[in-house]
């Protein structure tokens, strides 16, 4: 049977507001502003009359003509060398490593002209290959103009030798007077950077180096090690699993989570044998949206529903009185661990020591280790110890570190102690990429090069070794740890060399390894943790008893840890859940926020406004924290997301959102107090921007179903319409003459709505191929977002047709109840382009021809002919234009957001693609340069296009690849058997608009 | 009367005529005397070279031959200056050394291996085809050198008479225009001649427009045709003007450095895409970077480079322009080594076509692809002193060609099967039949395909 759940968007699509009616019924919310300065008395009554105006208007017009006769002179300066490997307008790629302090990726660089612009997934079988969100946007953090152009001594500006000296000076000063010289980093796992560590070790006896990760692991990482013999965390392998079970773990968007989307993705291909997927969660994350089974619990219950799986297991753990339905829940999930067979994982999120235990014991008992849970193959990228940075603090305020020097991380935002403890530093030294806030507290601080101006090596699994190569020149006077290490212990190598160095070690081939982005290399001897030993730790947790009060779960969004906070694409792309953009806040069960008094309203002009509440956890106050009422939040608790809040991050982080991290807490969750505040906060949401209100537009089944059924007539059945020739599909009963899509290509997408994880990598992916302009807060507000590519999320309801005929409940009765919140919602998400409909209703309607179809089923839009009537947006069904407001690569308002309104972010635009001025329309081409690049490159080689020669940025950037792009005239394309699949479908059928683009049902392993 | 009218005509024709028919014949003439001096020179040095006779003009043959890539008589080039080898090494020394230099070396002589380290061990090529008198001869021309040439015999200004041939239709046309006026002058004539023999007032040519063009005004319907042919000339005009407004056909602005198409694509016959190397490969065609110049203007600084008088057209010095090059890379031509740590310049030529942002142009798609000359859009550029842009670069001009260009069917990409069903070629035939398959049947008139 075909699931009859109703989605629905918001709370307010729900209540069914007036609001959302008109939204419902209107592209645009807001009319064009022109009653706001008709109603202006001032301009009503000024002295320039009418035909004043229109005299201006016409000289004006003139004289711009005239002066458009004279054509500039430009100039054209060509290389005074050419370099050997480049040719203007031809793209080299370079594979690298991307790492930001936070995140690693295997990745490979786009560059044009030896200008970087694009990152893409690096090669296939390497760990972590692919691109988040966070890695796609990374290329514009390289040119954000806010990074540290130069050395900085005592808050002026210095030079290279000079701020060396002045560490080596207090390092040498500190070795005399017997205080420590410490060096504070992010997770380090490159072998040249812990050589040059090792050197300095070597040279200076009161050397310590300290590990911090932002969002700690330590925990996690101190029981691991005890069981593994190394700091590292077991390689999880989903392909080797049946069944995943998470709490809170959001392992889709963790550090693994290129990875783990990959494997997740492959293993969730309908069918026998589909990887199920249970969550337990207090949040409703991005993973917990893609759950078979969503179970809510508070993060104070986990130790204590873990305890009771390890003892429903045969394990042995203190135990403590549960909820009756979580027991219920629990038991039912104990026996599919039992039944699993080994071919199952336990993922328990945050870093608390106990659950970390339970986790280890249940695992082990599970049968995980050494199927799902590789402990003989660790993951060297989280390596903070906390314990070591308590220290750290300790011996910072009592004056025994004499030097100190901060390089790649930001202590001073990730952990609230150490503002008061850095300035009683004898000398501190940051190697930074900004003025941030630990750099502004130190004596000196130097600029670090971005990851693709580095060179770099790593090692972030065993086995496995990859080098990162600078792929454009030093932007400011930079210089990277690897060096200013190098020369503080006398080593006089270049990065390069190091890096090199590091290689040869290893037996590798350095051109090679170079080439490749890495190599395999021999995995050292790991021997890999005893399952009894993991299982025994249970008994020395200590497990805690479920706390009535109200609890805070932190959790990541796109933003991250917040390294990357200064980059206005992160910001732009909707937070997957919430649907809000440029903000963090409280997410807020809707039962704890009517008992708290908190609100969400909806103005109405479409925008929404939330109150703001006070957080307290223990002495620690975030004051003016705005409360979002988010369903699937587990009452009793509330959610905040880290990585905002920043002070000294550069003009678009600064003072947006507040710093979580400033509540000192590093395990991911605590007891907290929330109280009202006064005012309300205003939210930038897309989620009631675009609606497309019962119909079907997520097909869903579940599993049992679509194994029934594979030919899908029950669940997947093409709408009909009555005619005069009987019934009919909208196919049959056409109107219009078709295109002749049969001799040249015709190029068609899939996306598979399985397989479809909602992170926004492609969002991002397209806002970087395509020079989508970011608009920010304010005109996402105005619901005048730019996204080419939306990722609609629809929450579900149990209320059905079939419900409502058992129960003998009326229409409209029905309808209301339909649209009535369940307690639990389960969540799909859909990724959303233009359709490039074959039968496009835009097409018909633009007065001037400005949109037009192709002979390669593709809709084409020439922006130089469309004079913005947007009649187009009107007629279109899937709501998937944009149109330019303002000219945002000009308009001051849009200074501080725009990258291209500024000399660094301009570089990061395609060059291939133009830059759409104000006043018209724009929607997604399918990556028209990517197709007529790949027919180019085809036609110069002699050869035909080959299936999956290329592909649109938003499928290449799918770690979990949902999304399948090529020419159905291909008889042996991956395509074209999507599209004759059972469970192909096109988005709103039934209008017979006959799209390009076609989904793939989802199927819930229910 | 008439007379003089014709005789002036005949004047005002002939006065026009003169400086162009000058123009048309002096360069023909000029290159025959060049062609001519040239053919007796190189048969006189053939003849010479065929005698077997030691004589500097053979070794000035020989020497352009074999030597001069490498050598000068007055400087440093790969080897050393050799206008006085002669005085620093004896003869016997010099035929050894020309012969088999490598050979010579081995034999363990001390100067030999001196000046090979010297000139930092680059190998010079072994001749044994040269005869002793071939060396000897060249030694000739080093002692000699360039005899600066005869002036040539200054071309006669007052040529022949034109032979006919070229009668160029405008002139037609101006003088069938003249014996109009003239029959209109003489109908004049006749007529007050009449009105005399009448007895009625003779009226002038200014009296009879008069009362035409008041009988014209008087007239509605001509009025109002004038108006409507004026009102469309009008708009037509305005119409021409718009659509002329950012067309910048030939555009020819001057640049930075005196380059000249003409000499390097036409009389030397380089081939365009060696310089412009990427227009197969990329969409910009791509303005040579200044190594590529120095490719060939490592050799060649212009002060070989000689008029068709045979002068040196820069008196034997370096080029002004050739300078640029160097002062750009940072060249020594002195020392032929480039500069350690110039500051290179890079070189700003003016961009003669602009497309406009919104409009995609690819070069390789034309060259690689389409096939289609350098010339079809760039004009004859190998006639070019300075480039112009030749053609209009509209949108109406790329879509004419698009719409009569036929594409290259037997290209793998069109002519290719990936699946085993018919290949793209096939599905144009079906579909097209006997038709002509242009660019635009195959999408090249879609919007997108250009604008995106």
């Amino acid at each position: 049977m075909a699931s009859n759940k109703v989605y629905w968007k918001s709370f307010d699509q729900l209540a069914n507001t007036e609001v959302s009616q008109r939204l419902a019924e209107n592209e645009f919310a807001q009319d064009i502003p022109a009653d706001v300065f008709l109603a202006d008395e001032r301009s009503m009554e000024a002295q320039t009359s009418r035909r004043d105006f229109l005299k201006f208007l016409g000289f004006s017009t003139a004289a711009a003509t005239l002066a458009a006769c004279e054509q500039p002179i430009i100039e054209s300066v060509p290389y005074v060398v050419k370099p050997d490997s480049l040719t203007p307008g031809v793209p080299s790629f370079y594979a690298t490593a991307y790492t930001d302090g936070q995140d690693y990726a295997s990745v490979l660089v786009k560059t044009r002209e030896g200008r970087p612009i694009k990152i893409e997934p690096g090669d296939a079988g390497r760990f972590n290959r692919g691109t988040n969100a966070r890695a796609q946007a990374s290329v514009l953090s390289l040119y954000d103009s806010a990074r540290l152009r130069g050395p900085v001594l005592n808050g002026k500006e210095s030079d290279w030798s000079t701020v060396e000296a002045s560490l080596k000076k207090a390092a040498d000063a500190a070795l005399a007077q017997g205080t420590q010289f410490v060096l504070l980093t992010s997770s380090v796992f490159s072998p040249a950077l812990q050589s040059a560590i090792e050197r300095l070790r070597q040279a200076y006896a009161n050397f310590q180096h300290v590990e911090l990760d932002a969002v700690s692991q330590s925990n996690n990482l101190d029981v691991w090690e005890s069981l593994i013999g190394v700091r590292a965390l077991p390689y999880v392998d989903l392909t080797a699993a049946n069944l995943v079970v998470s709490f809170g773990s959001d392992f889709l968007g963790g550090g693994m989570a290129q990875q783990l989307s990959s494997d997740y993705a492959t293993r969730r291909k309908p069918g026998s044998g589909m990887l199920r997927h249970v969550e337990l969660e207090s949040n409703l994350s991005l993973t917990g949206s893609n759950a078979d089974k969503r179970v809510k619990i508070k993060p104070s219950e986990v130790s204590g529903a873990l305890s009771y799986l390890v003892n429903e297991l045969g394990g042995s753990a203190s135990k403590v009185a549960l909820r009756d339905d979580l027991t219920k829940a629990l038991k039912s999930l104990a026996g599919e661990l039992k039944a699993s067979n080994g071919k199952a994982v336990v993922l328990v999120g945050g870093d608390d020591a106990n659950q970390a235990k339970l986790s280890a014991a249940l695992n082990a008992l599970v049968g995980a280790f050494g199927t799902t849970l590789r402990t003989d193959k660790p993951v060297y990228i989280r390596r903070g110890n906390d314990a070591r940075v308590a220290n750290l603090i300790g011996d910072l305020k009592a004056k025994r570190v004499g030097a100190l020097l901060v390089a790649g991380t930001n202590p001073v935002y990730f952990r609230p102690d150490f503002a008061e403890a850095i300035k009683s530093a004898t000398f501190s030294w940051a190697l930074t990429d900004r003025m941030d806030e630990t750099a502004q507290l130190c004596k000196a601080a130097a600029p670090e090069p971005h990851y693709l101006e580095a060179w770099g090596d790593f090692r972030p699994v065993a086995g496995e070794y990859t080098v990162a190569q600078p792929t454009i020149k030093n932007l400011f006077n930079s210089k990277s740890l690897l060096e200013v290490l190098g020369s503080l212990s006398g080593d006089s190598r270049s990065a390069k060399d190091q890096v090199a160095a590091s290689a040869a070690s290893m037996g590798l081939n350095w051109n090679q390894t170079l080439h490749d982005g890495g190599a395999a290399v021999a995995s050292g001897s790991v021997a890999g943790a005893s399952a009894g030993a993991a299982a025994s730790l249970a008994s020395s947790a200590k497990v805690a008893k479920p706390s009535q009060g109200m609890e805070l779960a932190f959790y990541e969004n796109a933003v991250g840890a917040g390294y990357q906070a200064n980059n206005p694409w992160l910001h732009e792309l909707p937070d997957p859940v919430t649907r809000l953009t440029w903000d963090n806040y409280l997410t807020m069960a809707a039962s704890d926020a009517l008992a708290l008094g908190f609100e969400n309203e909806t103005n109405s002009d479409g925008s929404l406004d939330g109150s703001y509440a006070t957080v307290k956890v223990g002495k620690r106050v975030l004051e003016n924290v705005p409360v979002f009422i988010q369903p699937g939040q587990a009452a009793g608790t509330v959610g905040l997301a880290y990585g905002y809040g920043r002070t000294a991050a550069g003009k678009v982080a600064d003072a947006m959102g507040v710093n979580a991290y400033a509540l000192g807490v590093t395990t991911g969750s605590a007891s907290v107090e929330i109280s009202k505040a006064e005012d309300m906060h205003e939210f930038a949401t897309v989620q009631l921007g675009n609606t497309m209100m019962g119909r079907r537009i997520v097909n869903e089944v579940s599993l049992a179903d679509f194994i029934a059924d594979p030919s899908g007539s029950s669940w997947n059945e093409k709408p009909t319409f009555h005619t005069i020739d009987g019934m009919m599909t909208s196919d049959e009963a056409n109107l219009w003459a078709d295109h002749d899509h049969e001799t040249m290509h015709m190029w068609n997408m899939s996306i598979d709505l399985n397989s479809c994880t909602g992170c926004g990598a492609c969002v991002v992916a397209c806002h970087i191929e395509n020079n989508v302009p970011v608009v920010g807060k304010q005109e996402i507000r105005n619901l005048r977002d730019m996204h080419w590519l939306r990722i609609d999320r629809y929450y579900s309801s149990d209320m059905s047709k079939e419900r409502a005929e058992d129960e003998n409940i009326g229409g409209i009765e029905m309808y209301a109840k339909m649209e009535e919140p369940s307690e639990s919602p389960s969540v799909v998400f859909q990724p959303v382009m233009c359709q490039h409909c074959n039968h496009a209703p835009c097409e018909t309607v633009c007065p001037v021809g400005a949109t037009v179809h192709s002979r390669e089923g593709l809709n084409h839009m020439a922006y130089n002919r469309c004079i913005g009537t947007r009649y187009c947006a009107n007629n279109c069904p899937y709501k998937v234009r944009r149109f330019n407001w303002f000219n945002y690569m000009a308009n001051e308002q849009f200074a501080d957001v725009n990258p291209a309104q500024d000399d660094y972010g301009r570089m990061v635009l395609n060059p291939d693609v133009t830059v759409r001025s104000r006043g018209v329309m724009e929607k997604c081409t399918m990556c028209i340069q990517r197709v007529q690049y790949a027919k180019l490159e085809a036609k110069k080689v002699g050869q035909p296009v080959a299936d999956g020669a290329f592909t649109t940025a938003c499928a290449e950037a799918c770690d979990s690849g949902a999304i399948t792009f090529g020419d159905v005239n291909n008889t042996k394309s991956a395509v074209r058997a999507a599209k004759a699949d059972a469970r192909a479908y096109h988005l709103l059928e039934e209008v017979g608009t006959q799209p390009s683009v076609f989904y793939m049902t989802k199927v819930r392993n229910a | 009367m008439p007379d003089l009218v014709l005789l002036y005509f005949c004047e005002a024709l002939k006065s026009h005529r003169l400086p162009h028919s000058m123009r048309m014949r002096f360069s023909p003439i000029a290159s025959l005397i060049r062609r001519s001096f040239l053919t007796i020179l190189s048969i006189s040095l053939l003849s010479i070279s065929a005698s077997g006779e030691v004589s500097a003009e053979a070794g000035k043959k020989l020497f352009k031959a074999n030597c001069a890539s490498c050598h000068k008589l007055d400087k440093k080039l790969v080897g050393p200056a050799l206008g006085d080898v002669t005085q620093r090494r004896s003869e016997e020394w010099l035929l050894k050394w020309i012969r088999n230099n490598a050979e010579f070396r081995a034999s363990g002589d001390k100067d030999a291996i001196a000046i090979f380290e010297e000139y930092g061990g680059s190998v010079m090529q072994a001749f044994p085809a040269l005869t002793d008198d071939d060396i000897k001869s060249i030694l000739a021309y080093t002692i000699e050198g360039d005899k600066k040439a005869a002036p040539a015999p200054a071309a006669d200004a007052v040529a022949a008479p034109a032979e006919g041939g070229d009668t160029s239709s405008p002139w037609l046309v101006y003088l069938l225009g003249g014996f109009l006026l003239i029959n209109l002058y003489l109908l004049l004539r006749v007529r007050n001649t009449l009105k005399q023999l009448n007895g009625e007032d003779p009226t002038n040519l200014v009296e009879d427009l008069g009362v035409f063009s008041r009988i014209l005004v008087a007239n509605k319907r001509f009025m109002t045709f004038l108006t409507v042919v004026l009102a469309l000339g009008f708009l037509y005009a305005l119409y021409s003007f718009l659509m002329g407004v950012a067309v910048e056909q030939n555009y020819q602005p001057a640049q930075p450095i005196a380059f000249s198409h003409k000499i390097h694509a036409g009389e030397n016959g380089v081939d365009c895409n060696y310089c412009h190397s990427s227009a197969r490969h990329s969409k910009h065609s791509g303005i040579p970077s200044a190594n590529v110049c120095m490719n060939c203007h490592m050799y060649i600084d212009g002060s070989e480079i000689v008029d068709a008088a045979g002068n040196a057209k820069y008196g034997g010095e370096r080029s002004p322009e050739i300078a640029k090059i160097y002062a750009a890379i940072g060249w020594d031509p002195e020392a032929r080594t480039y500069i350690e740590g110039y500051e290179q310049k890079p070189i700003q030529w003016i961009r003669i076509h602009n497309l406009p942002d919104l409009a995609y142009f690819n070069h390789a798609q034309h060259v690689s692809a389409g096939q289609i000359e350098c010339q079809t859009c760039h004009g004859p550029v190998q006639e070019m002193e300075e480039v112009y842009q030749f053609s209009e670069l509209t949108m109406g001009w790329c879509i004419n060609c698009h719409r009569e260009t036929e594409i290259k069917g037997d290209n793998g990409y069109y002519a290719g099967s990936i699946d085993g069903s018919a290949s793209i070629s096939d599905r144009l035939v079906e579909r097209f039949h006997d038709e002509k398959i242009t660019a635009a049947n195959i999408g090249g008139l879609e919007c997108g395909k250009c604008h995106y």
